[in-house]
Parts: C-alpha cells; structure tokens; sequence
C-alpha cells in the first residue's frame, strides 16, 4: 500500500505528515509506503490513500485514490484516526 | 597518496557528503541494506538535479535583468531574485574552493551542536523543517567562508551559530506560537522567525487580539496559488512583461531582437523566458525534495532518541489552519510592503530584489498570523506589511553589501538570501568582522 501526503512544496508540511504517519504505522504495526508529494507534480503519481490538509479539497477533486483531509494538521490523534479508518476500509 | 587525494576529493564533493549523511542516518534507523542504497542514492541524485535546475534558472534570469538593464537606462539599478535555496543550491553545486563541501559538513556538525544545545539548556526544541536545515547550514558556512577561514575553521563556527540559532529560534517564538495554536505542543521551525516576531510586537501596538482575523468572513478564491507552478509562472510572466515593455519603450521591437532575443518575437521570448525561469525552480525543488527526503527522517529519529520530550519546531504552514484569513491578509498587504520597499530601493539606487510570491504567501501569510495572535485583524494587516517591507530592505542590504561574501562569484549569479534568521545574523557577524578589518 501506498500512502502519499500533499503539499504545496513537497517537502514541508507533506514531510511532516509523512514522518507522523510512519509514526503511526509502527505503532500499529502496519507495512506501508510513504511518500511526500508536492502539488504541481503530484497528478503523474499514483497512492492508495492521499492525505492532505482540508483547503486543499479543490485540488483533490478527480483523484482516484482514497482521500483524507487533515483540518489540524499537528493533532495526531485526528490524523491517527483518519488514517486508520482509510487503513481499514481498504484492506 | 592517491588514496587520500580520492578520499579527499570525495569529502569534499557536496552530493558525497550529502549522501553519506544520508546513509549514515539509515544505518542508523536499522533500514534494510536496500532501502540505505536506494535512499543514499537518492540523496545524491537530489544534489545533481539541483544543480540542473540552478543553471535552467540562472540562464532564465540573465533576459529578465536585461529588460530592465535596458528599460531603464538612466536607473543605475541592479534586480535580482531572492530565493534561499537558490543561493545555496548554486554555491553548493558550483563548490568553488570546497564552500559546498563545507555547507554538507555544516549541515551535519551544526545539528549536532542544535541536539546537543537543546538537550543541556532548558530550551528542549529540535528543529525538522529539512530545506530550512539546510538553508541555514549553507548561510553560515558561506558567512564564515567569506572571511577567507580554512574549511575545518569555517565548518566549527558555522556550526555552533547555527546549532544554537536551532534551538533559540523556536525559543523566542514560542509566546506566540502559544498564543497562535492555544497549545503548548508545536514549536515553529523557519528562517522567518526574526519578521514574524516583528509582526508580533507591531500588532500589539495597534490592536487587540479580540478582534482577530478569523472573525471576518472571505472567499476562498485564493485557493489556485497554493499550487507552486501557477503563482511562480503568474509572478514571473507580471514581471518579465513589465521588463520587456520597458525595454520595448527604449529601443523599440527592432532593437530588443538584435540585443536581447537574438531575433526572436519579442512576445514569444518574454513568454519563454518567464516559463523557463519557474520550470528551473520546480526542477530545483525536486532536487531540494530528493536531498532532504533522507535526512530529515534520519535527524527526527535520533534527536527523539536523545531528547525525549523535546518540542518539534516545524515548517510555516503547520500555522496556516489556524488562521487562514490572517493568510490571506498577509499575501495582499505583503505584496503591497514588496512593491512599497521595491520603489523607494529603486529611487536610492540599491539593488532591487523581484517580487516573490512565495514570500508573499509564505513569509508575509505567516508574519500575519503572528501579528493577529497580539493585534487581531490590524495586527495581521500590519504584520504581513511589515515582513515584505523590512525585509526587502534586508534582502537589499545584504546583497549590496555583500555581507555573505561575493555570491556571484561562487555561483549563485543574480540571486540573494531572503530569510532574516540568516540575513539578521549574518549582517551583525559581518560588521563585527569589518570592525575588526576581516
């Protein structure tokens, strides 16, 4: 499975949320990819699930893949949550 | 003795160390030996599509400076763009005289300093912004070269100024990120901090956090600009027809295609040029991006090993929900403080940096929602003015003055530094230095 996190940049928020994630996954004990994506290049890539901030819905529209929005994007246990649940309904 | 000389020309080849440090990292995360290739050759790779992209952008910005060379001939003005990564993308790529191998040192001698500084003081923050990292490394070490030092010399003083500019960065801004997040959990981890705190202190003095920002209600049609490639290519193609028009005015279609175009149509070249100019950038992103990918992970693994606890002092954006009308504020008053400090640089004849929407939106957006947490709606107003305007006259300062040595003559032509947590400590070394006859 591939896990993609989104932001303008690729490297700052998406990185952060990346580095949470596999936090995340090793607690949990789940085997995933994850990869920081940027906006402007992000549509030639594919993911399972990709997970970005909320004000970036517009951008996500027509993406096939699972998308999560983050409204918090320090609060772990949202992204957590969020996460788990795409986790789950996929597998 | 052509051993060493090859270990010798391998440490100081910038994409070597780079990778190194990368692979030193995995090594250390207990990786499979095939994720430690893959991410030590990653690393590396980043290092050289930097380098491509730098000369795609370098290349680009030549016709812009030109237009307004010729469009305005009695200004005596110089323009140049300001872009950190820029900088020291080009002067770690060029490595004249090791200053690249020095900035890859840095960048692995001053986190460690950064770790352990944080982990003595009580001020217990590790910094994981990976671009900022490595913006500020290469900063330093350019600093300090400057003064004409050998590399051990240069690596240790950049070192221990950029380790504790890590830990005490977050520790200054940390009131206001209470204020701003209501919690005491992130720290805030940009080379902005100096402008933001700025924007903090202004806001106080001309309104009351009550009335903030995010009571007023606006529409989101701003939205398109998060996307990287569409606000660099709408900046740039503003600025280049500006320049082009000017150029046009003083010597007409016939003379910008015999000194400029090299024949071609005037609008297809302005059109090129500007496109090309954002399509180095988003190549040199991708290298930034491929650099940094390894490395951050790495350092966040062992400093939570070494200070447990310790707050994360992360990118600007971790900022951006809490006040995203502020955001917006300070991307329309953060314009307006760049053209503002734009003309009056013009008018007293010091070089003028381009505008930049990623300073707007980034830098301006985040020096708003600092001076709304202490002065509301005016405060965010006050606060993304501010950042554009001071800091363009910093941005100026440090580029006429060459207070980070001769850029142009390591590689980064046209291009200066725009974060003050550089520029701040950077123009006070340098004067210190100059008075004692560096």
């Amino acid at each position: 499975m591939v896990i993609a996190t989104l932001c303008g940049m690729g490297f700052g928020t998406s990185m952060m949320l990346k580095l949470f994630i596999d936090d995340i996954l090793k607690a949990e004990g789940i085997k995933a990819e994850t990869s920081p994506w940027d906006l402007g290049s992000f549509k030639g890539n594919k993911a399972d699930i990709v997970v970005a901030p909320v004000d970036m819905e517009s951008h996500l529209k027509d993406y096939p893949a699972k998308i999560i929005l983050i409204k918090n994007l320090v609060d772990k246990a949202e992204i957590k949550e969020k996460v788990l649940q795409a986790i789950r309904e996929l597998s | 003795m052509a051993i060493f000389d090859t270990i010798l020309s391998l440490i100081t080849l910038p994409a070597i160390v780079l990778g190194f440090i990368a692979m030193v990292g995995l090594l250390l995360q207990k990786k499979t030996a095939g994720d430690v290739f893959k991410g030590t050759l990653k690393t590396i790779l980043g290092q050289l599509i930097l380098g491509i992209g730098i000369t795609a952008l370098i290349n680009a910005l030549t016709p812009i400076q030109q237009f307004f060379e010729y469009g305005i001939p009695s200004g005596g003005f110089e323009t140049f763009v300001t872009y950190d990564e820029a900088v020291v993308g080009a002067v770690q790529n060029t490595n004249l005289m090791n200053v690249g191998a020095e900035i890859a040192w840095t960048m692995l001698f001053g986190y460690i300093v950064h770790v352990l500084v944080s982990r003595v003081t009580k001020y217990r923050y590790i910094y994981l912004t990976g671009h900022m990292i490595w913006v500020h490394a290469g900063a330093f070490a350019i600093l300090f070269h400057s003064f004409g030092f050998s590399t051990p010399v240069v690596v240790a003083l950049a070192s221990v100024l950029d380790g504790f500019y890590m830990t005490f960065a977050p520790a200054l801004a940390q009131p206001i990120m209470r204020k701003i997040t209501g919690s005491d959990e992130i720290a805030f981890g940009h080379g902005q901090t100096l402008l933001n705190m700025l924007g903090a202190w202004a806001g106080k003095l001309v309104g009351k956090p009550e009335d903030s920002s995010e009571n007023v209600k606006i529409k989101e049609s701003f939205n398109f600009l998060r996307d990287m490639s569409v606000s660099i290519s709408l900046i740039m193609l503003l600025v280049a027809f500006i320049g082009a028009g000017l150029a046009l005015g003083q010597i007409g279609t016939t003379g910008f295609a015999e000194n400029i175009s090299g024949g071609q149509n005037w609008i297809v070249f302005t059109l090129l040029t500007a496109l090309n100019f954002t399509a180095g950038v988003l190549v040199l992103l991708q290298g930034v991006r491929m650099l940094i990918a390894e490395i951050t992970p790495a350092f966040k693994g062992i400093a939570e090993k070494l200070i447990p606890g310790a707050k994360p002092a992360l990118d600007c954006p971790v900022i951006y929900p809490y006040a995203p009308n502020a955001l917006i504020f300070g991307l329309i008053s953060g314009t307006i403080g760049q053209v503002a400090s734009m003309v009056i640089l013009a008018l007293i004849g010091w070089p003028v940096p381009l505008p930049s929407m990623i300073a707007a939106f980034f830098a301006s957006g985040a020096g708003a929602i600092f001076g709304n947490a202490t002065g509301g709606r005016k405060g965010a107003w006050l606060g993304g003015f501010l950042w554009s305007f001071v800091g363009w006259f910093l941005i100026s300062f440090a580029y006429k003055f060459q207070v980070f040595g001769d850029l142009s003559g390591l590689g980064a032509v046209g291009l200066g530094f725009t974060v003050p947590d550089a520029i701040v400590p950077g123009i006070v070394i340098w004067g210190i230095a100059k008075i004692f006859g560096f």
